[in-house]
């Protein structure tokens, strides 16, 4: 049987035991797979994927990267065991130069694949590769998300997580944000996309998966979801915790 | 102006810019004012006297002043076993202080507190055992040597420049050149996404008291050769301490180096031309003018 690329179950997870903003989540995402996450505003979608990438606490529950278990895993060693993580928000550093934040994310690899691994990272973003001193804080939206991902992609982890990269820019950046990401995956990268904008991610992902009040409610091939309007009514619409529940 | 003032300045700035450097990376990583360092300068003037004293009743050729300078080579021993030791005493209240606060997830008004509470405790301790009668690493006598334009400086107080100098450009080397440096400016700007990027947090932070109290002993060791040991010397220079990071903005090492030279010498022209008694407003004037004009100071930058 083959070994799943990140699997979680029962996952709870929140900001306070008491008060779990995700509640029970048992998903399974196959090597290689495009999985999206989608759901309304409030749905627990960031949450469940801060939790797997150990910046939310984790009440009970599992999470498996490649069929170890990760849950007790502390932050900062998920990078070296390939899990890679790019927040929404404050995704890079802006005091550091292009190259800093990359060599930043090489030091948890052996020496001597450092500056091959940057090396291969400016041949997929040549956009970086061109001023390595700038510092960060000087970089566009798109040239932000750019370096967010290469950060994340330089220990070439086994799954790739990323929250709403697609936020905050403009429609003709996001359509090369997507198609970066559809590269990214079909160079063998597992990617899990948490995004609000459900038909950009539809359109490049595998399979869909729809949270609701921090609960797994439906999941589909992403065409399949694509092609349902009565789900994009439930969910997707507003407000579509309510109508799902009526 | 008077050359002499300058030198002065010079000499006084470039203690102020030493203590404000371990200011600087503290506050830039640990996100808060940390206002028992100027205590910590005060210890570790004391270790490295309690340690130059024992090295030299145990061997008395090491008291034997080394070329131009007051001291034996036991000071520089007492410095090396003073960073230690000091560094030692940073871990250990931060492992018995700030880090509890910092697990329960306490308010930085908490941990300023905190710190408060750490200045008194570390002081009262220091009088306690030493006395507050001031104290000297040397009862040697220097003659100050003609430099330029009249100016006079002794070659203690040369090598205290120097030192002041050198340690500048090696920690500036450290952060921007090292992994480990590297890692302290990652999370001084995000603690969360530099765990992300695999930075071990936890380690990079007592890295960052092990920096600032290893340049709190040497502030301190510099202090007390040139001026003084008692155990409010560090204490008295707290607010040109913050007043110096705070104008060179937080987490510039050249700049707090570089404010702490502007506040020697603005002390000094103070001293001369206004009255020594408002030698002490000097660094408030500065916190005050630097905090409503530019607050990040003169090399911070505005978030991007």
């Amino acid at each position: 049987m083959t070994v799943p690329a990140l699997q979680t179950t029962g996952l709870v997870a929140g900001y306070e035991r008491d008060l779990p903003i995700v509640r029970g989540i048992d998903l399974t995402v196959a090597a290689g797979e495009f999985v999206a996450i989608l759901g309304p505003n409030g749905a627990g979608k960031s949450t469940y994927v801060k939790a797997i990438a150990g910046t939310v606490p984790t009440f009970e529950g599992r999470v498996l990267l490649g069929g170890q278990d990760i849950t007790d895993t502390p932050l900062h060693q998920r990078c070296g065991k390939g899990l890679g993580f790019v927040p929404q928000t404050e995704n890079i550093f802006t005091s550091l130069s292009i190259a800093e934040n990359l060599q930043l994310a090489t030091d948890v690899l052996p020496r001597a694949l450092r500056a091959q691994r940057v090396g291969k990272v400016y041949a997929m973003f040549p956009d970086l590769a061109g001023r390595p001193r700038l510092r960060a804080g000087q970089l566009s939206g798109g040239q932000r998300q750019m370096l967010a991902v290469a950060r994340a992609l330089i220990v070439e982890p086994q799954v790739l997580i990323l929250d709403e990269p697609s936020a905050g820019l403009s429609p003709k950046i996001v359509g090369s944000v997507f198609t970066m990401l559809k590269a990214i995956n079909k160079a063998g990268v597992t990617i899990l996309l948490v995004e609000q904008n459900v038909k950009a991610a539809l359109s490049v992902a595998d399979r869909g998966v729809i949270l609701v009040e921090g609960e797994l409610r439906h999941e589909d091939k992403a065409a399949a979801l694509t092609n349902n309007p009565l789900l994009a009514e439930l969910y997707l619409g507003a407000p579509p915790a309510r109508k799902a529940k009526a | 102006m008077n050359a002499q003032i300058i030198m002065d300045g010079l000499i006084a700035g470039s203690m102020i810019g030493l203590g404000a450097i371990g200011i600087t990376l503290t506050y830039s990583i640990l996100r808060f004012a940390n206002f028992a360092h100027g205590d910590m300068i005060s210890w570790a003037a004391y270790f490295a006297l309690a340690v130059s004293t024992a090295l030299g009743t145990l061997v008395p050729s090491l008291s034997a002043p080394i070329g131009p300078f007051s001291f034996g080579w036991s000071l520089p021993m007492g410095l090396v076993a003073s960073i230690v030791l000091t560094a030692l005493l940073a871990l250990l209240i931060d492992a018995l202080l700030f880090g509890k606060l910092r697990k329960l997830g306490g308010a930085v008004i908490i941990l300023v507190m905190a710190g408060f509470g750490a200045a008194l405790t570390l002081r009262s301790f220091l009088e306690f055992v030493f006395t507050s009668k001031p104290t000297y690493f040397t009862d040697a006598l220097q003659i100050a040597h003609p430099l330029f334009g009249g100016a006079r400086a002794t070659a203690d107080q040369l090598l205290g420049l120097g030192v002041a100098v050198l340690l500048v450009a090696l920690v500036h080397l450290a952060l921007t050149r090292t992994a480990a440096g590297r890692a302290m400016r990652a999370v001084s700007e995000n603690q969360a996404l530099a765990g992300l990027a695999g930075v071990n947090v936890a380690k990079t932070i007592r890295l960052a008291w092990v920096f600032g109290a290893g340049l709190a002993a040497v502030a301190g060791v510099m202090a007390g050769l040139l001026v003084q040991i008692r155990p409010y010397m560090g204490h008295d220079l707290l607010l040109p301490l913050f007043a110096a990071a705070i104008l060179g903005g937080i987490g510039s090492v050249p700049g707090a180096m570089i404010a702490g030279l502007i506040i020697g010498l603005a002390e000094a022209l103070c001293v001369q031309f206004v009255g020594a008694e408002w030698r002490a407003a000097v660094s408030f004037v500065v916190l005050v003018a630097i905090l409503l004009l530019r607050p990040q100071g003169i090399f911070g930058r505005q978030a991007t």
